[in-house]
């Protein structure tokens, strides 16, 4: 008899693949043979020549003896919370209880929902971590020339950490999908919570791009033996360590010895007895995890009070049906917990790069340009102009575009309107990393206010393009919708292209033989081309947009 | 614009998507101030027709004028004197019943005291004006197509598109819209175009009704005219001796 996991891992591996339709066995076989291939021969290959052109081995072997530890627990941490919070992230953006409704309707144990679940994802994120692991883990493997076995057991424990976290990551996301329930208001949660939770991930992805040293040090401290991915990350130290074809002496062991602290035997077996925990915990919490409770969700009922000062303010400026629509978009935006998430989302974003960046210039002892600061600034804002206004913050699904539609210039009204808010809550939001900047970079009173200007006229132009491009395709359903993730990539798109634009320009000029730079000079160029460009791009989306949405389906 | 008491004629109106033809050669005639129901299987072509007649989508041939303004030329003149019920239309669940209305009043250039009367006397009269302010995602499906209903009769259109409007009710509150339909209908010489499957709604409301089946029209003419030139003993009877679909007992049971 075939278990009922059996079929819920397959229904889950069918969805998981449905772009590959009919060819799923051999596209499938093809690309783990492909991923194979990449992380035995050619992922090596790639980054020996690559490091080799670089820097040569012998002054790399040298770095990573120094960093060594602290570089494999970064790197582990960082494929720890991406197998852990990306799982969950995207679970979170389309809550499932329905699907569990017919999962228990039927005669099937919730252990089984919870196995099937998670064997069904094994497949996609066993070939993800084939295709990433090779390059975090390359480098060493070539430095310390680890042997066949070596290497062999290396990744077995790679795969290991693997296992365990898709585990723990499926059990948090039945957890939090269940507290959360399928309602209009749990759904809005999960979606904030999910951009919080990608968060978690970009963050330690940025700090390892930008301060790798630093991190290290961080997470060479003895606190962090308290984490899984530590374990898992001092394992692999330990057997490449062991492995090695370098001849590591006597003394280069015993430094390692001090700062990895617990010996091979204790970090394979706390490794090992967190997977075997975890498993126990989600089979035997499994029945208490899967009680719905869309219920208290559902009867908490909101009722509106009077308008604020800001809202009354608003309709006393704008009269008639433009203020009332204005005031409206308001209110649908700043109630959804998911909008504010995603303005919190493009600040942080904003606020973390001119951070990193002083951090390198720390680092390298090296200074930032005026230029230079307008230039990463004006990429980061740019995000706060469009990841809170594209797609669902514009219209959250085509089942909403009956009533434009159905109204005489309704199109035009609707955009109007959405693009007067949006620049409400974008133009005060871009302060708070505004200030961030002039503070850590000392700018002068005159700079910040060119960068005020600079950041605003950026935001507009990307909240027009935002709004411009959603409404060239409103045709999704959620926000997993292929539709939706294309205006959201389109839109990003669009806006960077625009912002370097002059950048473009110049290797143009420079090809056809005229120095642009030396006759408009640089700042010039960037202070005044950037967001002029990304400024009529948003008012051409804008017209497009509004002649799409007003056009009748064909 | 001069209708003869035409509110919408078609002629030989045709929507195709690929090579599937949704509607074929339409040939349609609705009365001004009638109630006209428009029945047929899923897929037949209803909602079709009626996004082409609202003004939504363009039709692949033929010619139709709502209340005197051709589909092609005039869309925003139809929108302007029309209401319109999507079959699963999607709402502003963080927006109060009040401030929706608000919003798709503004949207129909509605504002001040004006929107705001008519606002309170259509909760009113829907039963919501204790929960007016509560946020919608807190709306039973019910109460939610209240709403909806409230929201095409906002700016008093001539003529009212309603796609399966007492589906999602109970029969209180559909006795309620069927109420509004016929009040309306008599006193105020709106036309009503409703889909729908309920052939027991359509008997009871709609003075005119016109059967679809696989976007073409099969008959049309009042309800009793068309449960006696078939034959039947009700239009449910007579629908499904024009459209088929009357499966035999042993059939039911052939799957088992």
């Amino acid at each position: 008899m075939v278990h009922t996991w059996y079929h819920i891992a397959k229904a889950e591996y069918f969805v998981l693949t449905s772009g590959m339709r009919k060819h799923r066995g051999s596209l499938a076989v093809a690309l783990f043979l492909l991923a194979t291939l990449w992380a035995v021969e050619i992922a090596p290959a790639v980054i020996s020549a690559a490091l080799g052109a670089l820097i040569p081995m012998s002054q790399l072997r040298f770095l990573l003896l120094i960093i060594f530890p602290g570089v494999m627990r970064a790197a582990m941490m960082f494929l720890w919370t991406a197998l852990l919070l990306f799982p969950l992230s995207t679970a979170l953006q389309e809550i499932k209880v329905g699907q569990w409704e017919l999962f228990l309707s039927h005669k099937v144990k919730t252990r089984d929902i919870m196995t099937g679940t998670f064997l069904g994802k094994m497949p996609l994120y066993g070939l993800l971590v084939l295709i990433l692991s090779p390059l975090l883990i390359s480098p060493f493997m070539m430095a310390f020339d680890v042997s066949f076995a070596g290497q062999v057991l290396v990744y077995a424990v790679i795969a290991l950490l693997t296992i365990t976290t898709i585990w723990l990551s499926n059990f948090i996301t039945a957890v939090v999908q269940a507290r959360l329930g399928d309602s209009s208001r749990g759904n809005d949660i999960a979606k904030a919570l999910s951009l919080i939770v990608a968060m978690v991930v970009i963050i330690p992805m940025y700090g390892m791009m930008f301060f790798m040293q630093t991190l290290s040090q961080i997470l060479g401290m003895n606190l962090f033996l308290l984490m899984p991915f530590a374990w898992t990350a001092d394992l692999v130290s330990w057997l490449t360590i062991g492995f090695n074809g370098i001849g590591l002496t006597e003394l280069q062991i015993a430094a390692f010895t001090g700062v990895l602290q617990l010996n091979m035997l204790t970090n394979a077996l706390l490794m090992g007895a967190f997977g075997v925990l975890i498993l126990i915990v989600g089979l035997t919490l499994a029945d208490r995890v899967f009680t719905i409770n869309v219920g208290a969700r559902t009867e908490k009922v909101t009722t509106v009070g009077r308008e604020n000062l800001l809202l009354r303010g608003i309709r006393a400026m704008v009269r008639g049906p433009t203020g009332a629509l204005i005031v409206v978009s308001l209110k649908d935006f700043g109630r959804k917990a998911q909008n504010l998430s995603k303005v919190f989302y493009g600040s942080v974003l904003a606020l973390v790069m001119p951070i990193m960046m002083r951090q390198v210039m720390e680092v390298e002892g090296s200074t930032l340009e005026f230029v230079g600061i307008l230039a990463e600034f004006g990429m980061m804002i740019a995000i706060l102009g469009v990841i809170p206004f594209a797609g669902s913050g514009f219209l959250e699904s085509k089942d909403q575009l009956w009533m434009i539609q159905s109204a005489a210039k309704g199109a035009s009204h609707f955009m109007m309107a959405r693009l007067a808010s949006a620049l409400l809550i974008a133009l005060p939001t871009v302060i708070v990393p505004l200030a961030a900047v002039v503070y850590i970079f000392g700018l002068t009173v005159t700079e910040s206010i060119q960068l005020l200007i600079f950041a605003w006229a950026i935001v507009s132009g990307a909240v027009m393009v935002s709004i411009g491009v959603t409404a060239r395709n409103p045709n999704y359903e959620d926000t997993k919708s292929s539709a939706h993730q294309a205006v959201m990539i389109v839109a990003t798109m669009l806006v960077m292209l625009s912002i370097l634009a002059p950048m473009f320009l110049d290797i143009i000029c420079l090809v056809a033989g005229i120095d642009l730079f030396q006759h408009v000079g640089l700042e010039a160029l960037m202070m005044v081309g950037s967001p002029t460009i990304v400024f009529f791009v948003g008012l051409l989306m804008m017209r497009l947009g509004i002649g799409s949405l007003s056009k009748p389906q064909t | 614009m001069k209708n003869n008491g035409i509110c919408i004629r078609t002629e030989k109106l045709n929507k195709t998507f690929g090579t599937v033809q949704a509607v074929r050669d339409l040939d349609l005639e609705v009365s001004s101030g009638s109630r006209f129901g428009f029945l047929g299987p899923n897929g037949a072509g209803k909602t079709t027709t009626v996004r082409m007649l609202s003004g939504l989508m363009k039709p692949t041939s033929g010619a139709a004028t709502v209340i005197g303004f051709d589909i092609e030329r005039q869309r925003d003149d139809i929108k302007s004197v029309t209401g319109l019920l999507p079959e699963s239309p999607g709402l502003y669940s963080k927006l109060s019943a009040v401030e929706f209305l608000e919003f798709i009043g503004a949207l129909k250039g509605m504002t001040g005291a004006v929107l705001n009367r008519r606002i309170e006397k259509l909760l009113s009269m829907l039963g919501l004006e204790g929960r007016r302010d509560d946020l919608l995602e807190s709306y039973s499906s019910g109460m939610k197509q209240k709403v909806l209903i409230a929201s095409t009769l906002l700016h008093e259109p001539k003529l009212v598109f309603l796609d399966e409007p007492t589906s999602r009710l109970d029969p209180s509150a559909a006795v309620l819209v069927k109420d509004i339909i016929l009040v309306l209908a008599e006193e105020t010489s709106t036309t009503f175009f409703i889909c729908t499957h309920q052939t027991s709604f359509a008997e009871e409301v709609c003075d005119m009704v016109g059967i679809l089946n696989q976007g073409q029209l099969v008959t049309t003419g009042p309800p009793h005219a068309i449960v006696e030139s078939s034959g039947a003993h009700d239009l449910e009877d007579a629908y499904l001796k024009i459209v088929g679909g009357k499966v035999d007992r042993e059939s039911l049971l052939s799957w088992r």
